[in-house]
């Protein structure tokens, strides 16, 4: 897996003989070990809360434990991680995108015309329901490119656009004739205690952090976002990298809603709920939590699976603890407000002491 | 002395971890003064203003003011005690208006209450006559020219009642009339009573308009609040950085003979540029003068497919160029730009040294599936870091943390990497010390002597003098004309200047 900071081309551990003698300047921010860097990191706060709260949850409720729960928990953390990361693929451009679920939903809905309408080899058919999400990534990149106009609007646009033309073609009937594969991939377990899903979402987060930290493209995505007018004239073709982040946005939630069809054993219209809205929170969570710049430039790929994790297991160990599901709502709003309130004290606490 | 002073900084010793800003440092202003302060980059002017203002709180040592111990919680603080300062960086609200802009701190303590446009109106443009700028209060700051923005802000700190105003490289972004212009007002208000802190890298500038100065050295003073009288700008060099000034100085060099890298042909542009011809060829370097609004930066990115050429042709070692994106020049024709506005357009700030030096290589240096691994970008980076001693703990280290003159010489130094036959260099001086400069200047010298060709852009003329082997002159998006560099200040000022105001209808490039 990647580490935490993955724009900063060459970071962590790696020692760099300074190119010139003479001290830092005055400006220049004091030397951590490697260790200190760390447990000042986002991902490590993380991993605190995480284990925090697994101990409560394991002591406080019954059945937090248990092989079935913890499969359960696994398999939700694999579909909310991967909504994460379609998320963390636009933020990377400065922007966001409200069409996630949308996008889930269209290319789950395709997979089911493309198998029990036209018979469709299933593998074939999840190629291309992930094709799908790409192609409308890419309506939601263009039209962000062409108009200028920030991808709030237009991703609100066509958020409801694609789930109002999805409802129409597919008059919000389910497709529940899908070949056995997939509710069966969904109820395996291995060594007990975890859903295959996992390994599709880490192979997405490796392939990610590959992108990220060791591809050209990846590469230009961040630098894109970060200051879109340097990396223009540094000769990189901007447009085409937010159109692309779109696309890969769009991807990543296509396969997060294969992965719930394969819960579910259905292609269902409601899965994402209304406009595929009850994708947003989990989408926005987990890059917030994880450290995920909003203002674009930098993909924390750990941070956010760790932060989607974190907040599958609050849902859930909630729901064990008897609090109602409206109670859990509020509960992870309150806890996106004070992730973001966190960082900003740990960002100006390491700024005020020149750490960063 | 009989003027007691207005304001005191004794002994000022500022300490980050591991970084002794201030080793105690004083400073002592007198009312109906300019005072310049000066130092290197890093010699620790920024951290003394920001405690003077109130931004950091020293280790230890004194402010008094009017020979009373002041402490400041707050920048807000320090505006009430009528220390205001203009900064480097513009702090206006562009879409406010100009009025709004200046009495912002007015407006922001009485938050409930009704604005009353007409009295805000008026009483900015008293503060706008005093500054005898004719423009509208109601207008957006957006609208302004940068010198008009420059002096929005003296009218702001002014409001204030500021009675100590530093300003921070006031004339950075400004042209030479515009600073004449500015300097005529500072001196108004100096003989009004007002104290004045000038901070510049100009030096011309500093010993024309202060009469006393102080000046820093790593965290120390070099010398401390004595009279400018009798100081001369080489004594100011010496003082700043410890020794006389070095670095080379004009010298003829000949390409005539050489082939021409970079032709336009009757250039018209998407932003307005018209009949724009002219020529560079190999291991030249020509200086691209005008006032700030001429269009140069504009040209410079329209060579670069930034802005799309209407009408025209550009030829890229004789062959005509299609240059559709920033992408096309630097790849297909090796073309290069170094922008004069370093954090937005230049750098990407918040990313490494390494990954800012890298960017324009990235795609050449890139292997199976686009695999790129730092260890390749630094063995093709790290030797032009070197080459120009990029000062930086590592390659990891986030570039927007450096000093703008290392900010500089990465953005030289990514160019240089990517292998450019012609570079494009906007305002390279602009916010970066003497030392940083002397060597910028002998590099792109030593970059043309090795066959690449250069275009300097720059609205400082000494700097232009010094460096172009031939000066070509814009005004209002054409070119005026042009004249061969003979290295003399005065005969090549003067020339320059009746380019600059000649009759644009009759204009033809020589």
């Amino acid at each position: 897996m990647t580490s935490h900071d993955v724009s900063h081309g060459s970071n962590g551990p790696i020692s760099t003989p300074a190119p010139s003698s003479g001290a830092p300047s005055s400006g220049a921010p004091a030397q951590l070990s490697p260790l200190r860097r760390f447990l000042l990191t986002n991902e490590f706060g993380l991993i605190l809360l995480i284990v925090l709260f697994a101990v409560l949850f394991a002591v406080t409720t019954r059945g937090f434990t248990t092989p079935f729960s913890l499969f359960t928990l696994g398999r939700s953390a694999a579909v909310n991680i991967m909504i994460g990361l379609s998320m963390m693929a636009v933020i990377v451009t400065g922007g966001l995108s409200l069409a996630v679920g949308a996008i889930g939903v269209c290319a789950a809905m395709f997979l089911g015309y493309l198998i029990q309408s036209l018979g469709m080899p299933w593998p074939l058919a999840i190629l291309a329901a992930i094709a799908m999400g790409a192609a409308l990534g890419f309506i939601n990149g263009f039209a962000v490119v062409r108009t200028g106009l920030h991808s709030f609007i237009i991703t609100l646009a066509t958020m409801s656009i694609f789930f109002g033309v999805m409802v129409f073609l597919t008059r919000a009937e389910a497709f529940r004739g899908l070949p056995p594969v997939f509710a069966d991939f969904g109820k395996m377990k291995f060594a007990t205690y975890f859903s295959p899903l996992l390994l599709v979402t880490l192979a997405a987060a490796l392939g990610l952090g590959w992108l990220y930290r060791y591809s050209v493209l990846g590469r230009e995505m961040l630098a894109a976002g970060a200051r879109p007018e340097a990396a223009e004239l540094s000769g990189i073709r901007v447009g085409r990298m937010i159109i692309y982040c779109h696309m890969l946005s769009g991807a990543l939630a296509a396969l997060a809603a294969l992965m719930l069809v394969a819960r579910n054993g259905a292609a269902i219209p409601s899965m994402a709920g209304q406009l595929g809205q009850d994708w947003l929170l989990p989408a926005f969570l987990g890059p917030v939590l994880g450290g995920t710049l909003l203002n674009g430039g930098r993909a924390a790929v750990l941070g956010t699976c760790l932060g989607a994790f974190l907040v599958t297991m609050l849902s859930s160990g909630l729901l064990l603890m008897r609090v109602g599901e409206f109670w859990v709502q509020s509960f992870l709003g309150l806890l996106l407000l004070l992730a973001v309130l966190m960082d900003k004290l740990r960002r100006s606490y390491l700024a005020r002491r020149n750490l960063v | 002395m009989d003027v007691t002073p207005i304001f005191e900084a004794k002994n000022i010793v500022k300490t980050f971890p591991g970084v002794r800003a201030l080793k105690g440092v004083s400073l002592s202003l007198l009312p109906g003064s300019v005072h310049a302060l000066l130092g290197e980059n890093g010699a620790g002017k920024s951290t003394l203003i920001k405690v003077i203002t109130g931004v950091h709180r020293q280790t230890s040592g004194q402010l008094l003011l009017n020979g009373e111990e002041v402490s400041f919680g707050s920048t807000h603080d320090a505006v009430a005690k009528g220390i205001g300062v203009v900064h480097q960086e513009r702090n206006l609200i562009p879409r406010f208006s100009v009025a709004e802009n200046i009495h912002l701190e007015q407006l922001a303590n009485s938050w409930l209450r009704p604005v009353n446009y007409t009295a805000l109106n008026q009483s900015a443009r008293r503060w706008l006559e005093e500054l005898n700028l004719d423009i509208d209060p109601a207008m957006p700051v957006s609208d302004l020219s940068v010198a008009q923005m420059q002096l929005v802000e003296i009218a702001k700190a002014l409001s204030l009642q500021s009675r100590v105003l530093l300003l921070d490289e006031p004339t950075a972004s400004l042209t030479s009339s515009e600073a004449a212009n500015l300097f005529t007002i500072l001196r108004r208000l100096r003989d009004n009573g007002a104290s004045l802190v000038f901070v510049s890298h100009k030096l011309e500038e500093v010993v024309e308009i202060c009469d006393r100065v102080t000046v820093l050295r790593d965290g120390d003073n070099a010398t401390e609040s004595r009279p400018m009288a009798g100081l001369g700008r080489q004594d100011l060099v010496q003082m700043m950085i410890g020794r006389a000034e070095s670095g080379g100085t004009w010298r003829k060099r000949d390409s005539a003979a050489q082939p021409v890298v970079l032709q336009l042909k009757d250039l018209a542009t998407s932003v307005g540029h018209k009949d724009i011809s002219m020529n560079v060829r190999k291991g030249e370097i020509v200086g691209l003068y005008g006032l700030v609004g001429a269009g140069r930066s504009e040209l410079a990115k329209a060579i670069m497919g930034r802005f799309r050429v209407t009408s025209g042709t550009v030829e890229v070692a004789g062959q005509t160029a299609r240059i559709t994106s920033v992408a096309d020049a630097i790849h297909k024709y090796r073309l290069g730009y170094v922008s004069e506005d370093r954090k937005t357009e230049g750098l990407i700030l918040p990313h490494s040294v390494l990954a800012n030096a890298g960017v324009p290589i990235w795609r050449k240096l890139s292997g199976f599936l686009g695999g790129l691994r730092d260890s390749t970008v630094r063995r093709a980076v790290s030797p032009y870091l070197e080459k120009l001693e990029v000062k930086t703990p590592s390659l990891a280290q986030t570039v927007g943390n450096l000093s703008g003159g290392n900010q500089q010489k990465i953005s030289v130094a990514k160019w240089l990497a990517a292998g450019v036959q012609l570079l494009i260099v906007d305002e390279p001086s602009v916010g970066i010390d003497i030392k940083t400069k002397a060597y910028l200047h002998d590099l792109l010298r030593e970059l043309a002597d090795s066959g690449t060709s250069v275009i300097v852009i720059s609205s400082d003329m000494p700097e232009i003098i010094a460096l172009a082997d031939r000066i070509v002159v814009m005004n209002d998006y054409r070119i005026q004309g042009e004249v061969a560099n003979i290295g003399t200040y005065d005969t090549m000022s003067q020339a320059i200047m009746g380019l600059i105001h000649r009759d644009p209808h009759r204009a033809q490039v020589a």
